[in-house]
């Protein structure tokens, strides 16, 4: 299967009051064409800024501060290479070395992004026919003249402007855009399209508004769908039709979807591939069986005990000790930063881990995949006890002592 | 009731903000000369002194419109005499038309508009505040008849009402013996009372109350439906421990950055009453611009310099109310933490 | 079998809209949500009853109107013998230390401008417990007894993480030694891996002091795991209640076997499962459905007698149905997209219709009725076409209310036994209404 996105050590920061936050650090991973790549993680895990990065969207205090994102386009790469033969490498383009407008010319009709909240991601005042049709019209217009989309305004300046208030039976968006919206909202399994387009978004419930933003996002036939947690706010039998519907569109459109989630079930529904965040860094990734069957790194392995079990209930969960930690730079120990966690911290441990080879294409950010846990070698608490916020650390009970910071002299020699 | 962390951002606010630095400063000075105006202020300001009548401030010059007609060579000729005054200190800025000491009159005025600002502020906050609560909390028809009264209360333009409301209840005031006078610290010159303006103070909180009651009902009501307040009731919290435990600490905010706003508010109320002779204050900010009003092209700083005192004080609380709303503002304040 | 602790019986909660003062005065007809509508069940002391539904179910109503923070439109609570709803001065007090409530925000459920000790101790000091110190004291053993620290006591809300936040509001609820908890969402604003701190706590804390609990939830798997019973919500009704093994592995009702269907397994193999999603989304309780309220999404419908098609026919006919009888289908808009403005070319617009609206072949004495509805369609009679096929396909669902009969594990579907009275009902509307001949015009 061919690559569609290699993502090579991706990094964005937040650059706020409190200090700056790593969000996503070092974050590598490849969603292959055709395929579903599930990323999970708790809140605070940065998998939600790892979507924005992807196509761009991170805002102020935010930044990419780093990495490479080769996205697999040969036709793009035909045109950039002249200009920036340094950004292309065979059918491959790295879209962080491209211009802000290139990239923005990307969005739409490469990669397009749902959320989690369809009521706040359409505007109330406007029909639903008339946002989606929007959508149309820009990636009408960018392939009819591919040169104006990468202009600022893209068709809507100051005269344009002046125009719609002038005279507001002009609409900037065309018969034709109109049309497509109507066959996507029926794409997605909205009955009388026709009907419905031509109402506004609070006369749709939850689930037809999600369907509604799909319809939207598939409106430039992207490449790439990132959905962010895009059936955290449905019911389940809503959701149910959601992931249905998703899993549908992309395999007959044969699109490739990032499917952001804090939900287990919902990646083991749909997701080929997984990675799993921690952190703000990709502590796991593989096949769904890899992952799911075979977890190697102790946060995994607790993330799938702390699941109650629908078919076969346990007596007793088994948790993750401690919460997560915040993510701000100066609070980051410069060890595994699980360590304080994870039931088998080792001495290892009190260096960064890399990301180790499992077998193939099964990676993981822990010591385990290297060697078995040894009694010897663990590691007491007080040691972990890292400059992290004092509150979350003390969350178990078990490590609110103002421990110093793990020094490097004590690495065991193993 | 106020947290450590509540204090820690009104200190990190006020660090950053010049314009809230220069708020305290103004407030301050305003605040000190109304407190020790007796002994600050260079004259008594009621003492009247006919020779000494329009003398402009220090350094200005005045023209007094002292023209005479004279007869020179068979013609009638009018000569304008210009006269500058004023090189002495003993009226730094200058006397109003019967001779009295422009500065000590704007010193002792910042009384009165203090006193009005404070007291008028503070019974409207206590009277909204219980009105809006009250409604907020309870909704329905207690919420109704409420509000419906405050809107017919909004529905007046505030300086007919207050006109109106005086006009009903003449013009009591409470005079207090100056302690500073009393105990002899300031000369016995000064005026011995402090006027207490009752029926100017009743009247701005009747006529400003309504704009706590609202503030006051729409935080009852968003606050009302947290679950803490659910969980104090499920305990079996009545009302009044729910009211003040929860409902009132956490309405507070909001009403507090309101009431420095209607403080100056209410100082502008007052110098209009006084303006028009309705307050029957003879020593205040706005009395003085009335007096000084009919003189104005000859004798610009007898309502110009109380006019810019008020423009000072509103501006000065004006910074105030900034500085609390962004110290205070729920989203720094409420939330926050991991996210 | 152990004696119910709170025997709620026929509750009902209803609010009202437009009904303001301006909506009096201009005689606007107040409109009834029905948040809790006729709910009946018990908890047995010592156990846990779990209450599952979608949002808008009516669980977190029927949770604060039992609770007495709401005040209830009819029916009654019974708590240890005693009616909640008429209790007042000192049996209201003892309700108010025996019952607690917990909930589902960690942000909203503490006070900001409390300390954590503060926020604990504030039911013993309603009630008047102890000393200040004393309080104190018992407030810190809470804290360390929930997994906090004692010394973490001074601190503010916003100090604390959500999972140590619902520790608190965990704490509070126990503070006064009640007997009997309601849990609304304790755990669905949490991450899975605090989750699952929180519901062993729980379960500890049950087991530790005899608790009862009634866990609010719309995560079935949470329920599955906490639950002894489970009673199943939809529309403001329980429509299956029972051991929570028997709901799990045997459910009764449509509703719970779709629901049970749709949540997605955290398992390798959860890709190869079949999911027969329920289409459509939660009626409005505004206006509720007309007899069984789940009827509009049910999979498993009841055909009237004279009828026996394919299942997937009844379901795409009743879905049709109602699209007419909501007025979804713009009629001049049909005409447009048929290239047909001046509206002369009937069978072009029959066939278009039918083509969209059905995926199935039709029986064709199906085939007949439908093509006749939509030619009244087209002819602009709304009614007309409703009626046609109101006749055929109407279900004894839409007619006949179905009711919660008694014993271990009930269910409201007519599939599945009932109580007498609603066997009588349906006995007498099959007799009622004969089969319409097939394509005949109605009246």
């Amino acid at each position: 299967m061919t690559d569609l996105l290699r993502v090579r050590d991706l990094s964005t920061r937040f650059f706020t009051e409190e200090g700056q936050i790593n969000a996503v650090e070092n974050v590598s991973f490849t969603v292959e064409a055709g395929s579903v790549l599930g990323v999970v993680g708790e809140s605070g895990s940065g998998k939600s800024v790892t979507g924005l990065s992807l196509i761009d969207l991170v805002e102020s205090p935010g930044r990419i501060t780093g990495g490479e994102i080769w996205y697999n386009n040969a036709d793009l790469a035909a045109r950039v290479e002249g200009d920036q033969p340094e950004a292309v490498d065979g059918d491959f383009v790295d879209l962080r070395r491209l211009s802000e407008a290139e990239r923005r010319s990307l969005r739409g009709s490469a990669f397009s992004m749902i959320f989690q909240d369809p009521m706040s991601s359409f505007n109330p005042s406007i029909t639903v026919g008339e946002q989606i049709a929007e959508a149309a019209e820009v990636q009408r217009r960018a392939s009819a003249n591919p040169r104006s989309t990468r202009s600022r305004t893209q068709g809507y300046g100051l005269g344009r402007m002046l125009l719609d208030g002038v005279l507001p039976d002009r609409s900037y968006t065309s018969e034709e855009s109109w049309d497509r919206a109507v066959e996507l909202l029926e794409r997605v399994g909205i009955p009388d399209p026709a009907e419905r387009a031509e109402e506004y978004p609070h006369q749709f419930s939850g689930g037809m508004l999600q369907r509604a933003m799909i319809a939207q996002a598939l409106a430039g036939d992207p490449d790439l769908l990132v959905a962010d947690e895009p059936t955290t706010a449905l019911d389940v039998t809503i959701q149910a039709q959601i992931l249905d519907l998703l899993a549908d569109l992309q395999e007959t459109l044969d699109m490739s979807v990032v499917l952001i989630t804090h939900n287990l079930g919902v990646v083991a529904r749909v997701a080929d591939r997984v990675s799993v965040m921690y952190a703000g860094e990709v502590v796991e990734r593989g096949t769904l069986r890899d992952v799911f069957d075979d977890p190697v790194h102790p946060y995994t392995k607790g993330l799938l005990g702390s699941v109650p079990d629908i078919d076969q209930p346990g007596e007793r969960l088994e948790p993750i000790a401690g919460n997560v930690p915040d993510l701000v730079d100066a609070n980051m120990p410069d060890r595994c930063y699980f360590a304080d966690r994870c039931p088998k911290a080792m001495t290892d441990c009190l260096t960064r881990p890399p990301e180790y080879e499992v077998n193939d294409g099964h990676r993981a950010r822990c010591v385990l995949a290297e060697r078995e846990y040894s009694e010897a070698d663990a590691v007491s608490d007080e040691r972990l006890a890292g400059p992290t916020d004092d509150g979350a650390a003390a969350d178990d009970g078990s490590t609110a002592a103002d421990g110093s910071i793990a020094s490097d002299a004590e690495v065991s020699d193993d | 009731m106020i947290s450590p962390r509540t204090l820690r951002n009104l200190r990190s606010e006020l660090s950053r903000s010049l314009l809230a630095k220069l708020g305290i400063a103004i407030l301050a000075v305003i605040l000190f000369t109304a407190v020790f105006a007796p002994l600050l202020a260079p004259h008594d300001p009621t003492e009247q002194d006919l020779d000494n009548a329009n003398v402009p401030p220090l350094g200005f010059t005045a023209t007094e419109n002292q023209t005479s007609s004279q007869m020179v060579d068979g013609e009638v000729q009018i000569v304008e005499e210009e006269v500058v005054v004023n090189t002495t200190t003993a009226h730094p800025l200058g006397t109003d038309s019967l001779g009295r000491d422009v500065l000590s009159r704007t010193m002792f005025g910042a009384r009165t508009s203090l006193l009005v600002g404070l007291f008028g502020t503070s019974i409207a906050v206590v009277l909204g505040v219980t009105v809006g609560i009250t409604a907020g909390y309870y909704g329905g028809r207690i919420d109704d008849a409420l509000m419906r009264f405050a809107d017919v209360m909004l529905a007046f333009p505030s300086l007919v009402l207050a006109i109106a409301l005086i006009g009903l209840w003449g013009q009591a005031s409470l005079r207090i013996p100056d302690p500073l006078v009393a105990f002899g610290i300031a000369s016995a010159e000064m005026p011995e009372n402090i006027v207490l303006p009752g029926t100017v103070i009743a009247v701005v909180a009747l006529v400003n109350w309504v704009w706590f009651a609202r503030v006051a009902r729409g935080e009852a009501l968003s606050v009302r439906d947290q679950e803490y307040v659910k969980a104090a009731r499920s305990m079996g919290g009545s009302d009044l421990h729910v009211i003040l435990r929860h409902v009132l600490p956490n309405s507070l905010t909001p009403i507090l950055v309101l009431a420095t706003i209607q403080i100056a508010a209410i100082i502008l109320l007052e110098s209009s009453l006084s303006f028009l002779g309705f307050s029957g204050a003879q020593l205040s900010w706005g009395f003085d611009i009335a007096q000084g009003r009919q003189y104005l092209s000859s004798s610009w700083w007898i309502a110009t310099v109380p006019g810019l005192a008020i423009v000072g004080a509103v501006v000065g609380i004006n910074l105030i109310g900034d500085w609390l709303r962004d110290a205070l503002d729920p989203d720094i304040e409420g939330q926050g933490g991991a996210p | 079998m152990t004696d119910p602790l709170v025997t709620v019986d026929g509750l009902e909660k209803y609010y009202y809209e437009n009904d303001t003062l301006l909506d009096r005065l201009t005689g606007a007809e107040p409109e009834a949500v029905r948040a809790v509508d006729g709910v009946s069940f018990e908890v047995r002391e010592g156990e846990t009853l779990g209450v599952v539904g979608e949002s808008g179910c009516g669980k977190s109503t029927l949770a604060e109107t039992l609770m007495r923070l709401r005040d209830p439109t009819g029916g009654s609570v019974t708590f240890d013998g005693e009616p909640v709803f008429e209790l007042s001065g000192d049996g209201l007090n003892a309700f108010r230390r025996r019952a607690q409530v917990m909930f589902q925000d960690p942000f909203s459920s503490l006070d900001p401008r409390m300390t954590a000790g503060e926020i604990i101790t504030e039911p013993l000091a309603i009630h008047g417990v102890g000393t200040s110190a004393e309080r104190r004291e018992r407030a810190e053993t809470l804290l360390e007894e929930v997994g906090l620290s004692a010394d973490q006591i001074d601190r503010y809300p916003h100090e604390f993480s959500g999972g140590q936040r619902q520790r608190i509001g965990f704490a509070r609820a126990l503070a006064i030694d009640p007997e009997f908890i309601v849990l609304d969402e304790p755990v669905s604003a949490l991450d899975v891996s605090v989750q699952a701190q929180v519901l062993n706590l729980l379960a500890d804390m049950q087991a530790e002091r005899d608790l009862t609990y009634l866990f609010i939830a719309h995560d079935l798997s949470v329920v599955r795991h906490i639950s002894d019973r489970v009673a199943v919500m939809y529309l403001g009704k329980v429509v299956e209640i029972g051991p929570t093994e028997e709901i799990f592995e045997n459910p009764q009702h449509p509703y719970t076997k779709a629901l049970l269907e749709s949540v997605p397994r955290a398992d390798t193999d959860e890709r190869s499962r079949t999911v027969e999603t329920i289409r459509g989304d939660v009626p409005s309780p505004r206006n509720p459905p007309s007899g069984c309220s789940f009827r509009t999404r049910c999979p498993e419908l009841i055909q009237p007698p004279w009828l026996d098609v394919p299942q997937a026919t009844f379901h795409e006919i009743g879905e049709f149905r109602t699209r007419i009888e909501n007025g979804d289908i713009d009629v001049d808009l049909r005409w447009e997209q048929v290239g047909d403005p001046d509206r002369e070319d009937r069978a072009a617009f029959v066939d278009s219709l039918r083509e969209e609206a059905f995926d199935t072949e039709l029986p064709a004495d199906d085939e007949k009725t439908v093509r006749e509805a939509i030619r009244a369609l087209a002819d602009g009679d709304r009614e007309t076409a409703a009626a046609t096929l109101r006749e055929r396909y109407r279900s004894p669902c839409e007619a006949i209310e179905p009711a919660l009969p008694a014993g271990e594990h009930p269910s409201a579907c007519l599939l599945n036994e009932q109580p007498e009275d609603v066997e009588t009902a349906r006995e007498e509307w099959e007799a009622d209404h004969d089969a319409p001949e097939a394509g005949a015009s109605s009246r």
